[in-house]
């Protein structure tokens, strides 16, 4: 059923919204037992929701299952940023996003795993002793990050569900990509930070999973506002998504990114990708080649900078006393907050502290930070540029399918940070971008469409 | 600053946060006037995870006044950038204020000497929270956090090291309140200003020792006198200046050593990514400038035009802004000739003689246009609307025509009592009258003395010099 006719029955109330929902979330409960793609399942609001939906069953998303990716606040609702450290935050509002598809009668039903803080591509630099999501497709293989949990449930809801991830550096498309489902990041603006646990706030956006094009639209449409509540939020007349779902693309100036296909990127993501671009030609797209070579070059290190020199200011107030979690107090102020953060925080965690508080530190901040800014303007330029060409630009959304984990274990840091070595570039210029899955008889490729802002 | 060739005998620079008298804080809508502790706090403030600042505009409307105000630059765009340091009084262990680019660089303040001490830069932050110590300082075995203050705006200025004395030191805290109070962004009873001062000397080369948090002008000059005389003496006695920074202990009336500073804090400033960077356009600052509250020119010159006193008498009166509105308040019940002069004139001599300051006053305007009013309508003389003021100096508030009534000081205008009274007195010291008949004139001053003394001063001294000659002959 589509979701849009789900929808209708429950506005005509030909669906018994509360039995429903028990039925979801004995179901979500068994598939997470599973797949670990949830770290809470929200059942009390789900059915609170219910209850009051089968009285008054109203609004686009009447009904609508949606999970939140963890780090996006919901009230009264543990929300920790998949960190050990913010274990038992409750937060006494709803971020912009989940306040908007509760009003339009969604469900929230629990928040979804993921890399802590947002700090990966694979979601299996989890918090201390949270558990790693597996691959819907393939248990063995990581979902991708940080969104992980959300693709994973995404790809297995055999029910009306939308999810809501987050991407800073490609956190949203690179899961859907190894998990073979429908995401889409906006541009930044578009959707409300509000309630948002920070990353790299000049990176940050909130975008939905779905299996269907039309799944997306419909979340797409709920989530996008503007917002006082959020100085980075952008007042501009919300286009209606669903209408444009089956636009025509004869004639669709479509710019190849060329460097997306160079040696870094394996030879069966290659193949498959080719086979679409032949598909996009025989509807009558004009497919050229174009070179985004400072993004693809630099892309990588100017994310990091920025996002860890921002990140590492966002977490300083996890330090154990008015946030983070409590412990013996022992010594000084400094020596508490060291002890705190020291057994709490991931390594991956640290990690990134270290390096966005050592390139912002006088004397480095010049050679990293401020020309980190100043590469990401050059790129912000080079992709107006080619848009002064193209509708759209393409490329695979990661080099590689999925990873299985002992592929992962051995991989590098640096390894690690290069599965974004695609997605870095829209994230930086705030672009809109979205994860196509096609799939093969063996794990998905994901197809990934690059926007001018606001498209 | 380190460029400066120092040639004084003694350098100070300050930094000054001054609290702004904005309804709301900074970054969101809390009330900045909550008293009982943590009663003013919501998710921004408290910097809750998920939680985003949004900026107050008044802050900038008035931190421009500030601008214009010390004929500053004033940047084109606003830009707040974090400021990353851990401590217990800042929810998120970072500070939200400007490093790159204050939204004022360059202006200048003119002390009452006339020397103008140019200024660095303003910039605009947010206060942290404030640490109680319930049983002191060094004593207490646990801090309460009152996020009352957290994130409350405030302004920081740094002036250029070119202050020489305690006395300019104080006198350049004095003329940055009147202009906060001009400004109208400062709370004067509830306000907080402080000042970190730096002193060097030219004994020591110039080393550079700092006092923190100094707050008031009588402190701020007591701290650099003693700091001052600290640094000659230890210089004398082949002692190290070291560069530190001190604290200044009121009680004691001395400074001490709080820690070393061997090196500038790092505090790795980002630009704050939560805030757009937005323009300062000049049809802002206009505006601004269009609804600017009356300055001490304008006023001075509106005092001449409208309310005909001599420019000479305008200045002063609008050079301290409580005396100012004191004045006005007065001059609106009575001449304002009558009121500029009394105002410039007569109390500052009472306020002196008694060593008071302006401020420490406890009667109110209407205290005084009361004396003026009974002088006016000639119900008392000079002499008894005199000793009124210096009696509301020494004791403050009372009824100044109840006073007057009770005590008899209704000025005698009937010549008719004052005869009868006179009289008395020409009956009482013939010895006096001889003498004067016999051309001493000082047996003369000596007679209205014994009048004076019978009417309390309430007879006009001419008309009782004119009714002895009469009697007399």
């Amino acid at each position: 059923m589509k979701i849009s006719e789900y929808i209708k029955k429950v506005q005509n109330k030909e669906i018994d919204i509360v039995s429903y929902t028990k039925e979801v979330l004995e179901k979500i409960k068994k598939l997470n037992e599973e797949y670990d793609c949830l770290i809470e399942i929200s059942e009390e609001l789900a059915l609170k929701q219910a209850e009051k939906i089968s009285k008054d069953p109203k609004g686009k998303l009447a009904g609508v299952f949606v999970s939140v990716k963890d780090s996006i606040c919901v009230k009264d609702v543990n929300s920790t940023g998949g960190s050990r450290i913010l274990e038992g935050y409750k937060p006494p509002f709803n971020a912009t996003a989940v306040q908007n598809c509760v009003d339009e009668g969604a469900i929230i039903i629990g928040k979804t795993s993921q890399d802590e803080f947002g700090f990966g591509a694979f979601s299996v630099n989890v918090g201390v002793e949270y558990k790693i999501p597996k691959n819907p497709i393939d248990k063995t293989r990581a979902t991708g990050g940080s969104s992980g949990g959300a693709a994973c449930i995404t790809a297995l809801a055999d029910f009306p569900h939308i999810s809501l991830g987050e991407s800073t550096g490609g956190s949203i498309v690179n899961p859907g990509s190894f998990c073979g489902v429908l995401a889409l990041c906006p541009t930044y603006g578009r959707v409300s930070r509000y309630g948002l646990i920070d990353y790299g706030n000049s990176l940050d956006k909130v975008g939905p999973i779905g299996k269907t094009a039309e799944d997306v639209a419909i979340g797409m449409e709920t989530i996008a506002s503007y917002d006082k509540k959020d100085s980075t939020s952008i007042d501009k007349e919300i286009p209606n998504y669903l209408e444009k779902l089956n636009s025509n693309i004869n004639g669709m100036k479509i710019g190849l990114i060329k460097e997306s296909l160079d040696s870094g990127t394996d030879k069966n993501v290659k193949d498959v990708f080719n086979k679409q671009i032949e598909f996009l030609k025989s509807k009558g797209a004009v497919v050229e080649e174009v070179s985004l070579k400072k993004a693809i070059d630099y892309g990588i290190a100017a994310y990091y900078v920025i996002g860890t020199s921002e990140a590492s200011t966002n977490l300083a107030k996890y330090c154990g006393m008015r946030y983070g979690k409590e412990d013996e107090l022992k010594g000084t102020f400094n020596e508490y907050f060291t002890n705190v953060r020291s057994k709490y925080l991931g390594d991956e965690a640290k990690r990134r502290i270290m390096l966005g508080t050592f390139t912002r530190t006088s004397g480095y901040r010049d050679a990293y930070y401020i020309k980190a800014m100043k590469i990401r303007t050059l790129i912000i330029d080079e992709y107006k540029k080619a848009f002064e060409k193209f509708d759209v630009l393409i490329s695979p959304t990661t080099p590689m399918i999925a990873p299985r984990f002992d592929e992962i274990e051995k991989m590098t840091p640096l390894q690690h940070y290069m599965a974004d070595v695609l997605t870095v570039g829209p994230n930086l210029a705030g672009l809109p971008h979205i994860n196509i899955p096609i799939e093969t008889e063996t794990m998905p490729v994901g197809f990934m469409v690059t926007g001018n802002h606001f498209d | 600053m380190n460029d400066y060739k120092f040639t004084s005998d003694v350098v100070i620079g300050l930094e000054i946060h001054m609290e702004i008298d904005t309804k709301t804080k900074l970054f969101c809508a809390c009330s900045t006037k909550a008293k009982e502790p943590n009663t003013s706090t919501c998710e921004i403030c408290l910097g809750f995870p998920g939680s985003k600042p949004v900026l107050n505009k008044k802050v900038i409307d008035y931190a421009i006044r500030m601008g214009l105000a010390t004929k500053s630059n004033i940047a084109k765009e606003l830009v707040f950038s974090r400021k990353n340091y851990f401590y217990p009084d800042m929810s998120k262990n970072y500070q939200i204020t400007q490093y790159e680019l204050p939204i004022c660089e360059k202006g200048k303040i003119e002390l009452s000497s006339g020397k103008v001490v140019n200024l660095t830069r303003i910039h605009i932050e947010e206060d942290p929270a404030s640490l109680v110590h319930p049983s002191g300082m060094s004593s207490s075995s646990y801090v309460l956090v009152d996020y009352n203050r957290s994130g409350r705006p405030l302004l920081e200025m740094v002036t250029e090291p070119e202050l020489n004395s305690s006395e300019e030191a104080r006198d350049f805290m004095k003329q940055l309140v009147n202009i906060l109070q001009y400004l109208k962004i400062f709370d004067i009873n509830e306000g907080i200003i402080k000042a970190d001062v730096n002193i060097s000397v030219k004994e020591s080369g110039y080393k550079r020792v700092e006092i923190k948090n100094v707050s008031g002008f009588k402190e701020i000059e007591r701290a650099v006198e003693y700091e001052i005389e600290r640094q000659k003496e230890a210089v004398e006695k082949g002692e190290d200046i070291v560069l530190e920074t001190r604290l200044w202990d009121s009680e004691k009336g001395i400074t001490k050593h709080m820690r070393l500073k061997e090196s500038e804090s790092d505090y790795g400033y980002i630009l704050d990514p939560d805030l757009v960077i937005t323009d300062i356009t000049s049809d802002w600052v206009k505006e601004v400038e269009e609804n600017l509250p009356e300055l001490p020119i304008e006023r001075a010159k509106r005092y001449v035009k409208e309310l005909k006193i001599n420019g000479e008498d305008a200045k002063v009166l609008t050079l301290d802004y409580e005396l100012s509105e004191f004045f006005d308040a007065v001059a609106k019940k009575v001449n304002p000739i009558t009121a500029a002069k009394w105002v410039r004139r007569e109390l500052p001599r009472v306020l002196n003689y008694n060593n008071l300051e302006f401020h420490d006053i406890k009667f109110t305007s209407d205290h005084f246009s009361d004396i003026l009013e009974l002088l006016e309508a000639k119900k008392i003389t000079d002499n008894v609307a005199k000793k009124i003021l210096e009696r509301l100096c020494e004791k403050g508030d009372f009824d100044v025509k109840d006073y007057v009534k009770s005590e008899g000081l209704e000025a005698v205008a009937d010549s008719g009592a004052l005869e009868g009274i006179i009289k008395q007195v020409i009956d009482a010291n013939p010895k006096a009258i001889e003498e004067y008949k016999g051309g001493k004139e000082q047996s003369l001053n000596f007679l209205v003395g014994q009048v004076m003394r019978q009417t309390r001063g309430a007879a006009s001294a001419p008309e009782v010099i004119e009714l002895i000659k009469k009697l007399v002959n």
